[in-house]
């Protein structure tokens, strides 16, 4: 059997007597891009979290790369290059881009000073490898359109060599062109070869995009279709009946 | 980006921070220039400007800016500490009576740094492992230790002879040439902690916990022992003013430092230091760290009452603080 990149088998977890994560499976292959979908309370987030390391699931395995693995933590996970984009992105609104990107992971000269022009030439070459285009790393994050900001969030996983990439409702409150915009990154991170699980409520922004799509409903894996096999009626028709 | 110049200092371009308050920063500095103006014009006998005058500034004036310079980096970090008066006067305490005991100048100048960076820690693990408001941590330990002073002293004042040891009173009060070491301490600490915060991953920690702190703990800074730093920063630098000061007066008296923390806190802001963590510059905290002295000297020369300071004070902070929100909108609005 192929190899997967992410496998998720059996999985359960309970919060007190809350049944959230009901024996779900799911996989991601290489160069993939899966789309997580599914109502509110199906349980996305808490596959996510489970997987990253975040919340330890109750019963069980994840294999990454053809092997078990066990995550004390999400900076674990990380190691691994498993990354999430949260929602508000992570990002520090008044510090610039470069500054931004380099969160945490500053290169740095002797003694620890920042290499700055390091940190400005590489910010701008992770920007445009996944198809934004700004004109100078010394911005502030905050001046920035929802689309970019996504952006350089998405750049900033990139860039730290993430295998998989975890993109949480990346296109909420985002306007149609820059909902478009942050798509057409993603679909670069795949030609980059990143996986991405991409979780979303907006069917018509994954369904382009997407290779396959799991849908999840009150715990349980309801459905995991390839995209050639589907519509996004019938996606929709199972959400809500599933 | 709009057309907006930016400065290049020699060592090539300053940190994007900066670049964000050069515009805000020539604001200051014009404020900071208008200021010495007006008081060199009004003073009598343009007594503001003459050279005794800025000796004695320049002496005099760092007692207070060497804290603002930590106050700053602190509210940058997004924490606030409201017990530096009282580390002051609970160090100098402890130095002069260190002093008393062992006759050693020395011994009770480490020691009382010592104990500054250790209170500084105290608020900070406080602060952080309690995840207490540092407003209410350092509430508490501003009491505990002015308390503890009182308690010990009863409110007298100890005499202090650092003259017997020339060397070490040289250090803190002693004189370059012409000019006051208390200056050339400052200019120090001002590079050093301007070298932190703008150009070394530290400072890049100390932006990202005080902009947000969970997305900086998100990307792996540990937002904990940035914070507990700084406030180790403030402590050491408030045992270094205490100490001064001690030298300086050749006395300790229980009211050492009183209402340092508000004046920082005035300070930092006027210097662009937003209330809210995660802005700010070194070279901002520095203008206003200057500007504060600069204003209490200019009112004591004009024969102005003393307590319309504290009217200035209010209000600087409150125009200060909005003309940074209204900078802020535009410098939006422009991009």
């Amino acid at each position: 059997m192929e190899e997967k990149l992410v496998e998720t088998r059996n999985i359960h977890k309970w919060f007190g007597k809350v049944h959230a994560l009901a024996g779900v499976d799911l996989e991601v292959g290489y160069d993939e891009i899966v789309g997580l979908v599914g109502d509110n309370g199906a349980g996305k987030s808490t596959l996510i979290k489970v997987l990253i390391g975040y919340h330890e699931p109750d019963r069980g395995e994840i294999y990454f790369e053809g092997k078990r693995v066990n995550f004390a933590s999400p900076a674990d996970a990380r190691k691994m290059g498993i990354e999430v984009v949260y929602q508000d992105q992570a990002l520090a609104p008044d510090m610039s881009i470069s500054r931004n990107v380099f969160m945490g992971k500053e290169p740095t000269g002797s003694l620890g000073f920042l290499d700055r022009r390091k940190m400005d030439t590489e910010s701008m070459k992770a920007l445009e490898r996944i198809g934004l285009h700004l004109r100078s790393p010394d911005v502030a994050v905050a001046t920035l359109s929802g689309g970019q900001k996504q952006g350089v969030a998405i750049a900033r996983v990139l860039y730290f060599r993430a295998k998989l990439v975890i993109l949480d409702e990346p296109t909420i409150a985002l306007s149609i062109k820059e909902a478009r915009q942050v798509l057409k990154f993603v679909e670069n991170l795949k030609e980059e070869r990143i996986s991405v699980i991409f979780i979303t409520h907006n069917l018509y922004h994954i369904f382009p995009i997407a290779d396959r799509f799991v849908v999840l409903s009150h715990g349980k894996k309801v459905g995991d279709l390839r995209k050639e096999s589907t519509s996004i009626d019938k996606l929709s028709e199972l959400i809500v009946s599933g | 980006m709009s057309g907006k110049k930016v400065a290049r200092s020699s060592r090539g371009r300053l940190s994007p921070i900066d670049f964000l308050f050069h515009y805000e920063f020539t604001v200051h500095f014009l404020i900071f220039v208008s200021l010495i103006l007006i008081f060199a014009i009004l003073s009598p006998g343009h007594y503001f400007i003459s050279p005794k005058n800025i000796q004695d500034f320049l002496a005099l004036a760092p007692e207070f800016s060497i804290i603002v310079l930590g106050v700053g980096m602190l509210m940058i970090c997004g924490e606030f500490d409201l017990s530096i008066g009282s580390i002051i006067a609970f160090d100098a305490y402890i130095m002069v009576r260190l002093f008393e005991i062992t006759g050693n100048l020395f011994l009770a100048g480490f020691a009382a740094l010592g104990v500054g960076v250790l209170l500084g820690l105290l608020n900070g693990l406080i602060t952080v492992k309690g995840k207490i408001p540092s407003f209410i941590t350092t509430l508490g330990t501003m009491m505990l230790w002015r308390g503890l002073v009182y308690l010990l002293t009863g409110g007298y004042s100890i005499p202090f002879t650092p003259e017997t040891s020339p060397s070490f009173s040289n250090i803190f009060v002693g004189e370059i040439g012409p000019v006051p070491v208390q200056i050339v301490w400052f200019t120090i600490f001002g590079l050093i902690l301007l070298m932190l915060l703008h150009l070394h991953k530290f400072g890049n920690w100390v932006f990202a916990t005080g902009n947000n702190k969970e997305g900086a703990r998100a990307m792996g800074i540990n937002t904990d022992m940035t914070k507990i730093i700084c406030f180790a920063i403030v402590g050491l630098l408030s045992a270094f003013v205490a100490i001064t000061i001690s030298v300086h007066h050749r006395t300790f008296y229980a009211l050492m430092g009183q209402f340092y923390e508000l004046k920082a806190i005035a300070a930092s802001v006027v210097g662009g230091t937003s209330l809210f963590g995660g802005i700010g510059s070194m070279p901002g905290i520095i203008l206003g760290a200057l500007i504060i002295p600069l204003i209490e000297n200019g009112l004591i020369l004009l024969r102005i009452e003393y307590y319309w300071v504290y009217i200035f004070y209010g209000l600087i902070i409150i125009s200060f603080t909005i003309l940074s929100r209204y900078m802020e909108k535009k410098r939006l609005e422009e991009i």
